[in-house]
């Protein structure tokens, strides 16, 4: 009985989780349409809530890998993922008040990871998978995304070098609604998967799946309406620095940075690598803009952020060891969980309540 | 030991495919925007055979594009 109300409560989180990652990632994935004036934002964001459900549905190869590949499935216990949450959901909550795009996935798995440690000791965590899955990979990724959004660029400038710019940047406008599209379904196929690879991780350790098992198909339903609404609901706040504080963009920059982003997350998603679309999207604008200016980018901006990104692992990971830590002072029962999810809730609440008092929207076509 | 970690060819694969499709979705419609933009002019130049030329270039690299698209969810996300 206990720990079926603590597989409640984590199912329940892990949706939160979601809710806040498609929250928290929404100016990833809509931020360079709106800067360049490709589209307006309550349009950009209906379309990429739509894109994130559908690419929810279209793969489950990341969230076999943090099923299985990250941590010990045999010594995991609901209450470890349910701490992992909540140091990822923290993490991201800190990230989001300060308007640094930092990764939820990295949140997410750093969480786990922490909290795995503290409960089991650094054998629980699967080093191979860790590193060879997700750590290589998101070195790797931000990379290529930065050297394909700049070898793109490049190219198309040649190509449309000598032409009106009137004409080119409205096909390169409407290249974005294409291209801001594509970024959302591969947005949507990596990151939702994640919460379903770890509601999946409870499920077996709970004993209610067996080991290996495939994301059952209301967990894919529901990681994919929870990421949607997140993404409906998200973040003005990081629009302003992805869209316009790292590079003032045009509509070719905007393309090639979506083009490469898409492309790394579908292919890394093919191959079941948990990826930080937020990483991702950043490296594209960075190399749109390095390619055009080195100047054009403003490295002091993108060095904050390169800050955010090495700091969520270990930061999510502590928070969710902390949390562990927190919830075993009330028992192995259900109680910590319940306990710590009152808190969670009334911190995030007060955390909106004072942010919304001084959020304002961005207007379309701004930065 | 790192080499064993690291899932090298994977890796390799992730990067081409990144490459290709980023690199070749980009250039192509960029193909797609140079034929409709010198379509216009040449046609407003009084050039209809050329500016038909460059169209059904332009319309070539979209349909391209969209093909290049549409195999490339198709490609990445099958197992």
């Amino acid at each position: 009985m206990s720990s079926d109300v603590i597989l409640v409560i984590v199912v329940g989180t892990a949706l939160a989780f979601d809710f806040t990652n498609g929250f928290h990632d929404t100016a990833n994935v809509v931020a360079t349409s709106i800067s360049t004036g490709a589209a307006r934002p309550r349009v950009a964001i209906g379309i990429a809530s739509l894109l994130n459900f559908i690419g929810a549905f279209i793969s489950i190869s990341v969230a076999a890998t943090v099923a299985n590949d990250v941590v010990d499935a045999s010594v995991i216990t609901p209450t470890i993922v349910f701490a992992g949450l909540i140091g990822a959901i923290a993490w991201n909550l800190i990230t989001w008040w300060f308007g640094l795009p930092s990764s939820s996935s990295h949140a997410l798995i750093g969480g786990v990871v922490g909290s795995a440690v503290a409960a089991a000791g650094f054998d629980a965590v699967l080093t191979e998978g860790l590193v060879g899955k997700v750590l290589v990979p998101a070195v790797v990724a931000p990379i290529v995304a930065f050297t394909v959004a700049g070898i793109g660029i490049g190219l198309a400038y040649r190509i449309v070098g000598r032409q009106r710019p009137g004409p080119v940047t409205r096909g390169f406008r409407y290249g974005q609604i294409v291209s801001g599209g594509l970024l959302a379904l591969a947005h949507g196929t990596n990151d939702a998967q994640k919460t379903m690879g770890v509601i999946t991780l409870a499920l077996i350790a709970n004993g209610t799946l067996a080991a290996g098992a495939d994301p059952p198909t209301w967990v894919i339903v529901s990681a994919a309406t929870a990421i949607a609404l997140g993404t409906y609901f998200g973040g003005w706040r990081i629009i302003r620095t992805t869209g316009s504080r790292i590079i003032k963009m045009d509509a070719a920059q905007g393309f090639s940075a979506q083009a490469s982003g898409a492309a790394v997350i579908l292919a890394s998603t093919h191959f079941g690598f948990p990826l930080s679309t937020t990483h991702v999207i950043n490296g594209g604008v960075m190399g749109a803009g390095a390619a055009k200016r080195i100047s054009a980018v403003r490295w002091g901006v993108a060095g904050n952020i390169v800050f955010a990104w090495l700091l969520t692992l270990p930061a999510a990971a502590a928070i969710g060891g902390a949390v562990y830590g927190l919830t075993r002072i009330f028992g192995t029962g259900a109680l910590g969980p319940v306990l710590v999810t009152l808190i969670a809730l009334a911190l995030s609440a007060a955390a909106f309540a004072r942010r919304s008092q001084q959020a304002a929207p961005v207007p379309a076509g701004s930065g | 030991m790192i080499a064993t970690i690291i899932e090298t060819k994977e890796l390799l694969e992730t990067v081409l495919a990144s490459l290709l499709a980023g690199v070749g979705i980009t250039a192509v419609f960029s193909v797609a925007i140079w034929g409709g933009a010198r379509f216009a002019d040449l046609n407003r130049g009084g050039r209809p055979l050329a500016a038909g030329a460059a169209a059904a270039l332009g319309v070539l690299a979209l349909v391209a594009t969209v093909a290049a698209i549409v195999v490339g969810i198709l490609v990445m996300t099958s197992k």
